[in-house]
């Protein structure tokens, strides 16, 4: 496939990374708390902040998104916008924070999902404001003038401090080291994933290298070269450390590039799994699609009717001669009529074999 | 996926009036490596109070498929070989675009997962060169799997058809049903 | 003792059944498994051949079989399920011993097999040797059934022992042996390719012998005319040219008039009537008033159809004939048969290519258990108990002076009433489960309750082997070696897999021990099952069903040999009768005059509805294995009152309402399907489930005089709705009680 710019996703794509520039910049107090040291990854972050928003635009012009998208929002604002809202927040936590719905396909594959998930998700609420000077840590001026005093630090947050914690605290420990933890939780799923895809026959004949396997390689490198520049540092003295430092900065440059067309740009896609709960429930509201041939609901006539909308966008025409669609069967209907059609079209030959 | 043996000169070929409704099919589909003992193949009574005509479906693997023009999610691929895969777990969002939206009525939500799956042909047996599990078992061979010279040799007066009307839309596929000779193809309405 | 220790409920809970259902990702080690061993089904006469992949001792899954020229890797949904009766959580592991109020507890084998022993020993010493029965199954190979039939006779010395194959096709056994002198399927199922016509009469063979669809639907795209004669509209009949929907129990005024009309046409072959059969003139005058207008008031099938049908048969150059237990299950089931042979004879077109005619057996081993073992009136090789020259050549065999050889014994159903009478006390059984398969299930139960001992070989607690004593834990079929008889008469090689699990033991080990604790270790000492089959070749030679010249290898290298085969270097004998030299006294085929008769149990005012029974695809005889399988049970997971609209609109019927259906035996609460695939004078109910939801509650135990069938397909019942209703799958009839 050839690739042709999608000009209105590109425009929506610069708008929203020059945006992030400018906050990036006020944020980090002109540039003031900004991590010079931080500079590649910075460059990495804005590349995935347009690819991820081009790569979002292009996707939901597409005929089914866009109904999904469009449908998603009126539905939210039509009725107890409240009330839709709890709904949205009570499933975003269960689907996109626990991945609930992982857990009846393995008990095991949801543990290393999870895993994955949240070693990922933290460590992006970590790095990205960080690497965008959004947050910065310093140590609290007046404590650091008085000797006596217990040093506090502040995380500042667009250069407002929003805490403070001791030095040499429990939660110092933790918050120092969260990149550590995150990168733990990173190694554990992404290891039990890897096993699976080589051990698992079913996998083995469906997966891809570039598309199932390097995500999860590229996940663990990432996490162990991280891991080695806190242990170079911790332990070794800072042996290797440059070495490291480069390797992680490229890994995590690579993974950063590779979101919006790889097997990561999953994760901006999931959140429309909660659009189509909405979609699903509202649409049951408005009333169910009976099957002229089976005589039962099978889905809402909401889904119905879009998906004749949707269909003819695409290109497809399932409109009948009396005017009602293909569409209007349910999956077990279209099939008998299949048959039926079958059944006559063998009868009318004479000879039902041979 | 990157070492295949998938064999391009066998086809599958599909007449439910042989269907006999035992389900083996069923059943088999389930042992696929692919479905986690899953059943992806439909086996179903037309009408069971005026028929024991049953029917029996495997996805049809259409030259341009709906299933994955109406995802949302573009969870759903069409291979080199013309395989319409199951929806990649990691995209599906379980809206069932697809289960509404396939002329044929092939995919199956699983709520339980809140994801779509369906037949991708046996994969993990047709890459390795081997026939799909439905067929192979089919007691009846409704579900036949084999090469053109073959099914013609043993059933010289049923012709492979794989264009379907529904209404004003023409469908193609990779898999047949097999015709009165001579159909060129099954018009639905 | 034969009561149930404790409730159902408790022993179910214990003992299952339970749904045993394959890991998400299947078992472990399927990928790779230790052994991809070639055997066959452990269900249907059709033996199927299939792969099982075994990992660590247990069977993980399968893998088609495409070079078994039967089957070429086809399967019904039980072949695709069966592994799943290995690695079931239901499965004795040692044996166990009733107590009273609290169950069953595992004991050592010396303490079951020695209370075994005392137990036959005191019972046979206090009245009799034959008030020791032994009740056997041909789901055994046929070295275990040769070996059940000589243990019974040698060590147990009982003249009281038989099978479930009574309720299989021995009525099809005896008209075969009747026409033909020999009992087996008259060709293999090669040759129904290029048949003409084809009449399927009495066969569900897609739901029962799924596997066999396959050879009539390539004789029908050779262009075969396809008639079915069933009181249902089966899959098959769906497509059928013709389906002829015969009223239950007057299938031999069907034959009758077909016969009639052949003679009145002149659609005879008499040069082979003249020459190669007897008793066609009888035969003829027996059927002289059956006109068609007569038939049609008697089978309610209309005479057009009954005049195609004929004319069809008549015309044909070359057919095939195919029976199952609808014909066989009747009172007159060989009268039955014998109106099929007959239809075959006057067109004289057997022993020829594509001319076919046969029973399609319906266990597993139907036909090698029966030839060679446990049946009351028959040695191995087929021959017959009370011919003196049999008696002695197995005498011989077996090391035994002939007069120690019992004479002929009870047959299954008249065992059942034996204990009833007090004339039996003690029982031994394997592979058996007559509280659901024998008709009048209350009647059995009460038989069972009224043993002294009763002591049971299985490998899970079936319904049966809840009132035993003592059960001693035995193997499944892929854990011995042997070898099995298909419907078609092929000598099949059955491998094992797995050896049997924790404490649990071969059948044939647990034989072999008994048979020494009761003094005959002498005559019961085999290296393995091959020397048992070796044994049984001699024992064979000569008998009408002779396997002298069939090897292991030889079955191994050839994937099946077709007996007779009497000598080493005989290939086997696909196709019977090629010479026209039958195996009766005069080696010619018999015609036998068949009059009509009606059922034993006709409808009245009380119980004006007919009522059939039958199998579904998804369940296997007494469901002892398939009611545990989880995939299975959920195909079918209750039996269903198929019903007539017009007849359930009479009783105010709706769908899926439940309805009492009673008999003179017994009542049962069935969901109604109300369709149009059935007579409207008749119901049908599926019979593999227990208790409650036993169809056996209802049937009538009224035996064919020959065969001692009973008679499970018809009797007269009345329905009564109850106005409840259930969603399907809501009640579970797999361990119902």
């Amino acid at each position: 496939m050839r690739f042709s710019l999608n000009k209105k996703a590109a425009f929506i794509a610069i708008v929203v990374t020059l945006v992030c520039v400018v906050i990036s910049f006020y944020g980090s107090r002109k540039l003031q708390n900004f991590d010079p040291a931080l500079i590649a990854y910075l460059f990495g972050t804005l590349f995935a902040v347009f690819g991820v928003i081009y790569r979002y635009c292009v996707w939901l012009q597409r005929p089914p998104t866009r109904m999904y998208f469009r449908r998603t929002w009126q539905l939210i604002f039509t009725g107890r916008f409240f009330v839709h809202v709890y709904t949205l927040l009570i499933d975003s936590i269960k689907n996109l924070l626990f991945q609930r719905f992982i857990y009846p396909r393995g008990k095991k594959r949801w543990l290393a999902h999870f895993m994955l998930a949240i070693g990922c998700l933290a460590a992006f609420a970590i790095t990205i404001p960080l690497t965008l000077g959004w947050i910065n840590f310093t140590l609290d001026p007046v404590t650091a003038l008085d000797p006596g005093a217990i040093k506090l630090y502040n995380a500042n947050f667009f250069g407002f401090k929003v805490m403070s914690f001791e030095l040499g605290s429990v939660l110092a420990f933790l918050i120092f080291h969260a990149l550590t933890w995150c990168s733990w939780l990173v190694i554990a799923g992404a290891v039990i994933f890897l096993v699976r895809r080589l051990t698992n026959a079913g996998l083995i004949a469906s997966q891809t290298f570039e598309g199932d396997l390097l995500p999860l390689i590229l996940l663990i490198f990432i996490a162990v070269t991280g891991l080695g520049l806190n242990f170079s540092y911790a332990f070794m003295k800072g042996i290797a450390y440059d070495f490291m430092s480069v390797t992680h900065a490229i890994s995590v440059i690579l993974f950063l590039v590779w979101i919006p067309f790889g097997k990561f740009f999953h994760i901006i896609q999931r959140p429309a799994q909660i659009g189509a709960h909405i979609y699903k429930q509202e649409g049951k509201k408005k009333g169910m699609a009976v099957c002229p041939h089976t005589g039962k609901e099978f889905t809402t006539q909401l889904h119905v009717d879009d998906l004749k909308i949707v269909t003819k966008q695409l290109g497809f025409d399932f409109t009948l001669e009396d005017g009602t669609s293909h569409l209007d069967y349910s999956p077990e209907g279209k099939r008998s009529l299949l048959a039926k059609a079958h059944l006559k079209a063998r009868q009318e030959g004479g000879t039902f074999f041979g | 996926m990157e070492v295949t043996s998938y064999k391009t000169d066998m086809e599958f070929f599909v007449d439910m009036q042989r269907c006999i409704g035992c389900k083996a099919c069923e059943m088999a589909c389930a042992e696929c490596e692919t479905n986690g003992h899953e059943s992806m193949i439909h086996v179903n009574y037309v009408e069971r109070a005026v028929t024991i005509q049953t029917t029996v479906q495997v996805c049809m693997h259409c030259d341009d498929p709906v299933c994955a023009k109406v995802c949302p999610a573009d969870a759903i691929s069409k291979d080199d070989f013309g395989v319409v895969h199951t929806a990649n777990t990691a995209r599906c969002i379980g809206c069932s675009n697809c289960v509404m939206a396939c002329p044929f009525g092939v995919p199956i939500k699983e709520e339980k997962y809140d994801m779509m799956m369906k037949c991708n042909m046996c994969y993990d047996r047709t890459s390795a060169g081997k026939k799909p599990m439905c067929a192979t078992v089919c007691p009846s061979q409704a579900l036949f799997y084999g090469t053109r010279e073959e099914i013609s040799r043993m059933r010289p007066n049923s012709t492979p058809v794989n264009t379907f009307i529904f209404g004003q839309q023409e469908v193609t596929t990779k898999v047949n049903i097999m015709m009165p000779k001579g159909s060129t193809h099954l018009k639905i309405h | 003792m034969a009561k149930l220790p404790v409730s159902p409920e408790k022993l179910i809970t214990r003992f299952g059944p339970h749904l045993n259902f394959a890991p998400q990702e299947g078992y472990p080690g399927r990928d790779e498994p230790d052994a991809t061993v070639k055997t066959h089904c452990c269900f249907c006469g059709m033996q199927c051949g299939i792969q099982l992949l075994v990992k660590n001792n247990k069977v993980v899954g399968f893998e088609p079989w495409m070079e078994f020229p039967f089957n070429q890797g086809r399967l019904c949904p039980k072949g695709v399920q069966r592994y799943l009766q290995d690695n079931h959580p239901d499965r004795l592991l040692h044996p166990i011993e009733r107590v009273e109020g609290e169950g069953f507890k595992p004991v050592s084998w010396d303490h079951a097999l020695g209370r075994t022993t005392t137990e036959i020993k005191r019972i046979q010493a206090a009245y009799g040797k034959n008030a020791f029965a032994v009740l056997s199954g041909v789901s055994l190979t046929n070295e275990k059934s040769y070996l059940m039939g000589k243990f019974a006779r040698v060590a147990i010395k009982t003249a009281n022992l038989d099978y479930n194959g009574r309720l299989c096709m021995v009525s099809a056994g005896a008209g075969n042996k009747k026409a033909f002198g020999m009992d087996r399927s008259s060709n293999n199922y090669a040759d129904l390719e290029h048949a003409e016509v084809i009449i399927v009469t009495g066969a569900n063979v897609s739901e029962t012998f799924p596997t066999l669809t396959h050879w009539l639907w390539r004789a029908r795209d050779n262009g075969a005319k396809l008639i079915v004669i069933d009181p249902r509209v089966i899959p098959l009949a769906r497509t059928a040219d013709l389906h002829l929907p015969v009223k239950p129990g007057t299938d031999s005024a069907l034959y009758g008039a077909m016969l009639k009309y052949l003679a009145d046409h002149d659609m005879l072959d008499h040069d082979f009537i003249n020459n190669h059969t007897t008793g066609f003139e009888d035969t003829l005058a027996a059927v002289q008033d059956y006109t068609l207008e007569w038939a049609e008031t008697v089978t309610g099938i209309e005479k057009e159809k009954i005049r195609q049908a004929a004319e069809l048969w008549g015309r044909a150059k070359t057919s095939f004939l195919l029976h199952a237990r609808g014909i066989e299950h009747h009172s007159k089931g060989v009268e039955n048969v014998l109106g099929c042979i007959n239809l075959v004879l006057a067109t004289g077109r057997i022993g020829r290519p594509y001319c076919g005619y046969g029973t399609i057996t319906g266990r597993g081993n139907g036909q090698g258990g029966r030839e060679h073992g446990h049946k009351c009136d028959q040695l191995p090789g087929n021959r017959d108990i009370s011919n003196p020259e049999h008696r002695k050549y197995i005498a011989d065999v077996w090391g035994i002076p002939e007069p120690e050889l019992p004479q002929k014994g009870l047959t299954a159903w008249e065992l059942i009433e034996a204990i009833h009478r007090g004339e039996v006390k003690g029982l031994l059984s394997i592979c058996f489960n007559p509280l659901v398969s024998l008709p009048n299930n209350n009647y059995v139960r009460e038989a069972l309750e009224k043993l002294e001992f009763y002591v049971c070989i299985d490998f899970f607690l079936s319904e049966t082997a809840r009132h035993a004593d003592l059960v001693l834990a035995g193997s499944l079929h892929e854990e011995e070696d042997g070898t099995v008889t298909t419907a078609e008469g092929r000598v099949v090689r059955i491998r094992k897999a797995v050896s049997p699990p924790g404490n649990a033991r071969t059948d044939t080990s647990i034989i072999l021990d008994l048979a020494a604790r009761l003094g005959e270790a002498n005559k019961f000492s085999y290296e393995n099952s091959e020397a048992i089959f070796n044994e049984l070749r001699i024992a064979s030679k000569g008998g009408s069903a002779d396997y002298y010249g069939i090897t292991y290898k030889k079955v191994e290298d050839n994937m099946g040999v077709f007996w007779p085969c009497p000598s080493e270097d005989h290939p086997g004998t696909p196709r019977l009768w090629e010479d026209k030299k039958f195996a009766t006294p005069d080696g010619k085929a018999h015609f036998n005059p068949v009059k009509f008769r009606e059922p034993s149990e006709v409808t009245d005012s009380e119980y004006p509805i007919v009522l059939t029974t039958g199998r579904v695809v998804s369940q296997y005889l007494s469901g002892t294995q398939t009611r545990r399988i989880g995939k299975l049970v959920g195909l079918m997971p209750e039996p269903l009152l198929e019903i007539h609209p017009e007849l359930a609109q009479r009783y105010n019927i709706r769908q899926r309402e439940t309805v009492r259906v009673s008999t003179r035996r017994g009542t049962g609460d069935f969901a109604a399907n109300i369709v149009e695939t059935i007579r409207k004078d008749t119901v049908f109910i599926p019979y593999h489930w227990p208790g409650r939801k036993s169809a056996n509650q209802l049937t009538i135990g009224t035996l064919d005089p020959v065969s001692k069938i009973p008679e499970f397909k018809v009797c007269a019942c009345r329905l009564e709705p109850l106005g409840v209703f259930t969603q399907p799958g809501e009640t579970n009839a797999f361990d119902s009680i």
